[in-house]
C-alpha cells in the first residue's frame, strides 16, 4: 500500500483492467465488453458510512449515466491509497456487457489536498466532472474548494445539515460563486412541484391564480427544514412571476415526522388547493375534489439521477434559494 | 390562457393539457394491446393530466366497470416492461367510460357528446377532446361525419382526429378520405398515426443527423453511394392473411412506413424542429422522388411472395396456404425497390427499400454505404466499404464499419465496427411508439405524424408500381420462407454493382 497517489499508475491499471477484459475468451456470443463513459462523478464519502449501500446506489447510476467514478472514502487512520475496479452489468435481453471505471480512494485526516490534486489527471478526458458531496463537513473541508474549482456540478444533500438558515446561506454563497448546484433537498420536491405544474395546467385553474393570497407549508419537527422553505420560496417565486403576490407561512405540524413538510396550500376568496402527504401518497385536493397519487420514497439513486441529468445552470433553484435564504 | 407559473422545463415532462380521448374501436386487438397499455404507462410516469379520461366505443355492449375490467387485463396482460401498480391503476380506472354504439348508428354520437359534456363538468377536461379512430379504415369517414353532424368536431376546447393507417389504398381514395375528415376537421387537427415514426430510434435520426456537425458534410451523392432500407419480419402474415392479401408489402410497408423513414434520412435540415417545419422538409422529400414509368419499374421494383419452406425442424406453409388466401393469390408478401431523388443532394444515388415477410430474422436498419476510398495504397486491402448502420429494431443502435490495421507486422487491414447501442448507453427506458404518438397528439405536436401531402406524395411514387404489379401476372411464389426474398431482387442491385446486406 503506497502512501501517495500517483496518476500514472492509476491509469495504468485502468488500462489493464481494460487489456484484461480484452483477453478473456468471449462468450458464446463472442460479444466481450463494451466500455461506456459520460463524465467522471467524484463521490466525496461520509466518514463511516455503509460502503455496500453506496456501491448499490452508484451501481444503480450507471445504466443511464456511465461514469468515471472516483469514490474518496474518509478514513481518518489509514493510509492514502487507491483501488481500481470495473462496474459491469449485462442490460437484460443483451449479449455484451458494459462496463464502467471505478477508482477509490482512500484519504486519510488532512490529505485532501492532496486527493484533489490528482482527480484532474485521472479524470476522463473531455466529459464533464460532477462531484456529489456525501455531508456537510466535506463540503468545507479543505482541499474541496479546489475540486469544486473543477467541477461543472456540485450535488450535496442539506437534508441532514444540522443547521438550515445556515445550510441555505452557506450554498447561496457557492451559487454566488458560479458553481452549478444541485440541493437533493430540492430534488426532493419535484414530485410536488410538478403536481402543482399539472394541476394549473387546467385552464379553470389557471384562471383563478388572481385569487390566491396565502401559501401555507406545514412541516414536521422543531426546525424549518431546508425544503420547506425551498417549498414556500418556491411557490412564493412562481406566483409573483404571474403577478400574484403572496404570504408565505411555514408552520409547524406537530404529528408530522421530523423533517418532513406534510402538506402544502394555496389558498384565497373561495378557492383552495392542497397537496398533503399521507404515507405513500400524494393526496390533491382541489375545491374538495381529491385525488391520491402515489409518492415513492425518494431514493438517494432517484435523487441523484434526476440531479445527474441536469448539466446546467437551474435558474428556478437558485431563484428558490435566494429567496429561501430570507423565509 | 395564462402562463402556468409552475412549469419547470428543465426537470419536468412536456406539459400535458387536460383532456379526453375517445377511442373507436374500443374493444378491439389495437386498443388492447397498444393504446390502453400505453395510455396506462404515461399514467404510471404521471404524464396525463389528473382529469385524464378515456370514453371507448365499440358495439359490444358493456357497462363502465366491465370496460374497465377489461382494460385492466389488457394492461395485465400486454404491459411490456411495466409493473402493474393496483393504486395507479385505481386512479386511472375512475377515468375509464364506455359508450356502447354503432359507429352508423347517428344515436351513438349524441350519447356520447352527452358522456363528454358531463365529464367536461367532472373531470375538469377544459372540453378537450383527442378522437381516435381504431376502427376498419372504412369507417373513418363515417365516424368523422358522425362527429362532425352531433357538433362534436368543435367544442369548448381543441378538438383533434388521430387516424391509424392506410391512409387510403391509392390515391384517389387517399385524397377522398382526407376530403371527408376535412368535412370536419381542418388538416391540422388530423393526426395520421405512422408508429414508426414514434420509435425512438427514428427520432434518433433526426438528432443524429441535425445535432451533430461531421456527418452532414457527407450526406450527399458526393460520398454516399447508396442507401439500403429494410424491413423483414420473420413471421408471416400470422391469421392475417385476408387481410394483407388486400394489402401487400409495398401498401403495407413501403408506401408508409419506409418511405417516411427515407425522407428522414435524406430530408434537407430543417430551420427549426417546430412540427411544420419538419414535416415542410419530409413532404419536400417524398415529392422529389422519381415517379417511374413502366419499363423503369420492370427494372427497380420487384414483387415476392413466399413458399412452403421447412426452418428449424418445423414447416412453415407458404403464402397461398395461409388461411383466408386464395390459392392463386398474386399479393406481394416482398417488395424491393430502387428509389431516386431527384434533387441536388442525392440525385443518381440509388435508395433501395425493401419489406418482406418470412425473412430469415426481424430487423429494421438503415445502411448508408459510402464511396470507397479513391486509391486504394494497400495491395489490394482496403476495399470493404465504409457503412454507417441505423438499427431501428431490434437492439436499436448505430455502427460505423471502416477499416483498421490487423495487429502485427506487416499492413494488413480488416473492417471494424463501432457500435452505440441505444439500450446500453442509455439505461432509461424507451417509451413506446404508441406512448410517443399519443402524449404528442395530447399536447399538439404534429412533428411525427403524417400530413395529407406526405401521404399523397407517397401514394404518387407507389401507385405506378402497384398499377404494374397488379397488371402482371407473376409466377408465384418465388422466394421460400426463411430466405432473403426473390433472387430478381438481388439482380436489381447486382444490376448496379451492388449487393443486399444480410442484417
Amino acid at each position: 500500500m503506497s502512501a501517495t497517489l500517483a496518476p500514472e499508475r492509476i491509469l495504468k491499471e485502468m488500462a489493464e483492467i481494460w487489456g484484461q477484459f480484452a483477453k478473456q475468451p468471449d462468450g458464446d456470443a463472442g460479444a466481450g465488453v463494451l466500455r461506456s463513459c459520460s463524465m467522471n462523478l467524484v463521490v466525496i464519502a461520509q466518514e463511516g458510512e455503509d460502503a455496500m449501500s453506496l456501491g448499490e446506489t452508484i451501481a444503480a447510476l450507471m445504466p443511464e449515466h456511465p461514469a468515471r467514478t472516483i469514490v474518496i472514502w474518509p478514513r481518518r487512520n489509514e493510509q492514502l491509497s487507491a483501488r481500481v475496479t470495473a462496474q459491469c452489468w449485462m442490460p437484460f435481453g443483451q449479449r455484451r456487457q458494459i462496463c464502467c471505471e471505478q477508482i477509490e480512494i482512500t484519504a486519510p485526516e488532512g490529505s485532501m489536498p492532496d486527493v484533489a490534486s490528482v482527480i484532474s489527471p485521472i479524470s476522463a478526458p473531455d466529459l464533464p466532472l460532477v462531484v456529489w458531496c456525501r455531508s456537510r463537513p466535506s463540503v468545507e473541508s479543505a482541499g474541496c474548494s479546489d475540486l469544486f474549482r473543477m467541477a461543472e456540478k456540485l450535488i450535496v444533500d442539506t437534508a441532514d445539515w444540522p443547521d438550515p438558515q445556515a445550510s441555505i446561506q452557506r450554498l447561496a454563497a457557492l451559487a454566488g460563486g458560479g458553481l452549478v448546484l444541485g440541493d437533493l433537498s430540492w430534488t426532493r420536491l419535484t414530485r410536488w412541484r410538478e403536481m402543482f405544474s399539472q394541476l394549473f395546467e387546467n385552464r379553470n385553474y389557471a384562471a383563478r391564480l388572481p385569487e390566491i393570497s396565502r401559501v401555507r407549508v406545514t412541516y414536521g419537527g422543531r426546525n424549518r427544514t431546508v425544503a420547506a422553505r425551498y417549498m414556500g420560496a418556491w411557490l412564493g417565486n412562481a406566483l409573483e412571476t404571474a403577478d400574484v403576490r403572496v404570504e408565505v407561512s411555514l408552520e409547524q405540524d406537530a404529528k408530522a415526522p421530523a423533517g418532513h413538510f406534510s402538506a402544502v396550500e394555496l389558498g384565497g376568496g373561495g378557492f383552495r388547493v392542497e397537496l398533503a402527504r399521507q404515507g405513500e401518497l400524494l393526496v390533491t385536493t382541489v375545491d374538495g375534489l381529491s385525488q391520491c397519487n402515489s409518492l415513492p420514497a425518494a431514493t438517494d439513486y432517484l435523487l441523484m439521477r434526476e440531479e445527474l441529468g441536469i448539466m446546467r445552470r437551474d435558474e428556478i433553484f437558485e431563484r428558490a434559494l435566494a429567496s429561501a435564504a430570507r423565509l | 390562457m395564462p402562463d402556468n407559473p409552475f412549469q419547470d422545463p428543465l426537470r419536468f415532462e412536456r406539459r400535458v393539457p387536460e383532456c379526453a380521448m375517445v377511442i373507436f374501436g374500443a374493444s378491439g386487438d389495437l386498443t388492447k394491446r397498444k393504446l390502453v397499455p400505453a395510455l396506462f404507462r404515461l399514467a404510471y410516469d404521471r404524464r396525463l393530466s389528473a382529469g385524464f379520461a378515456v370514453v371507448g366505443i365499440s358495439r359490444t355492449p358493456m357497462s363502465d366497470d366491465q370496460f374497465r375490467e377489461k382494460m385492466k387485463e389488457a394492461v395485465q396482460s400486454f404491459s411490456e416492461d411495466t409493473e402493474f401498480d393496483a393504486n395507479v391503476w385505481a386512479a386511472f380506472a375512475q377515468g375509464l367510460f364506455y359508450v356502447p354504439g354503432d359507429i352508423a348508428d347517428p344515436g351513438l354520437y349524441q350519447r356520447l357528446a352527452a358522456k363528454l359534456a358531463e365529464i367536461e363538468q367532472s373531470r375538469h377536461t377544459g372540453g378537450n377532446v383527442l378522437f381516435y379512430l381504431s376502427t376498419q379504415p372504412s369507417q373513418y369517414g363515417q365516424a368523422a361525419l358522425g362527429l362532425g353532424s352531433a357538433g362534436l368536431g368543435k367544442g369548448n376546447g381543441w378538438r383533434r382526429l388521430v387516424v391509424e393507417k392506410p391512409f387510403g389504398h391509392d390515391l384517389a381514395s387517399a385524397q377522398a378520405l382526407s376530403n371527408e375528415l376535412h368535412q370536419v376537421f381542418e388538416e391540422s387537427d388530423v393526426y395520421r398515426i405512422d408508429h414508426y415514426l414514434g420509435k425512438e430510434t427514428v427520432q434518433n435520426i433526426l438528432a443524429f443527423r441535425f445535432g451533430n456537425g461531421i456527418f452532414e458534410p457527407l450526406w450527399n451523392r458526393r460520398y454516399v453511394n447508396h442507401v439500403q432500407i429494410t424491413a423483414a419480419e420473420s413471421i408471416g402474415v400470422e391469421g392475417r392473411g385476408a387481410y394483407y392479401q388486400e394489402a401487400g408489402a409495398l401498401a403495407d410497408m413501403i408506401q408508409n412506413h419506409l418511405l417516411q423513414v427515407m425522407a428522414t434520412i435524406a430530408m434537407e435540415p430543417s430551420a427549426s424542429f417546430q412540427a411544420t417545419s419538419v414535416r415542410d422538409e419530409r413532404s419536400k422529400l417524398l415529392r422529389s422522388i422519381r415517379h417511374m414509368k413502366p419499363d423503369e419499374i420492370r427494372c427497380n421494383a420487384v414483387p415476392g411472395q413466399y413458399g412452403p419452406a421447412r426452418i428449424g425442424g418445423e414447416d412453415v406453409p407458404g403464402f397461398r396456404q395461409e388461411k383466408g388466401v386464395n390459392l392463386d393469390s398474386q399479393t406481394d408478401t416482398y417488395a424491393a425497390v430502387t428509389f431516386f431523388v431527384e434533387n441536388w443532394r442525392w440525385a443518381g444515388v440509388p435508395f433501395y427499400l425493401r419489406s418482406g415477410k418470412r425473412l430469415p430474422k426481424r430487423v429494421t436498419e438503415i445502411a448508408i454505404q459510402f464511396n470507397p476510398a479513391p486509391l486504394s495504397i494497400f495491395d489490394g486491402e482496403g476495399t470493404a466499404p465504409n457503412l454507417l448502420i441505423v438499427r431501428i429494431q431490434p437492439e436499436e443502435g448505430i455502427s460505423l464499419k471502416f477499416l483498421s490495421k490487423r495487429p502485427g507486422t506487416g499492413m494488413q487491414l480488416r473492417p471494424v465496427s463501432m457500435d452505440f447501442n441505444y439500450g446500453s448507453s442509455f439505461g432509461e427506458r424507451s417509451p413506446s411508439a404508441y406512448e410517443t404518438l399519443i402524449l404528442d397528439a395530447i399536447i399538439g405536436d404534429a412533428t411525427l405524424y403524417t400530413r395529407q401531402d406526405m401521404v399523397e406524395a407517397s401514394w404518387m411514387v407507389v401507385e405506378p408500381i402497384q398499377k404494374v404489379w397488379r397488371e402482371t401476372k407473376y409466377d408465384f411464389p418465388n422466394y421460400a420462407a426463411g430466405t432473403w426474398g426473390p433472387k430478381e431482387a438481388d439482380e436489381m442491385l447486382a444490376r448496379r454493382g451492388h449487393v443486399w446486406r444480410k442484417p
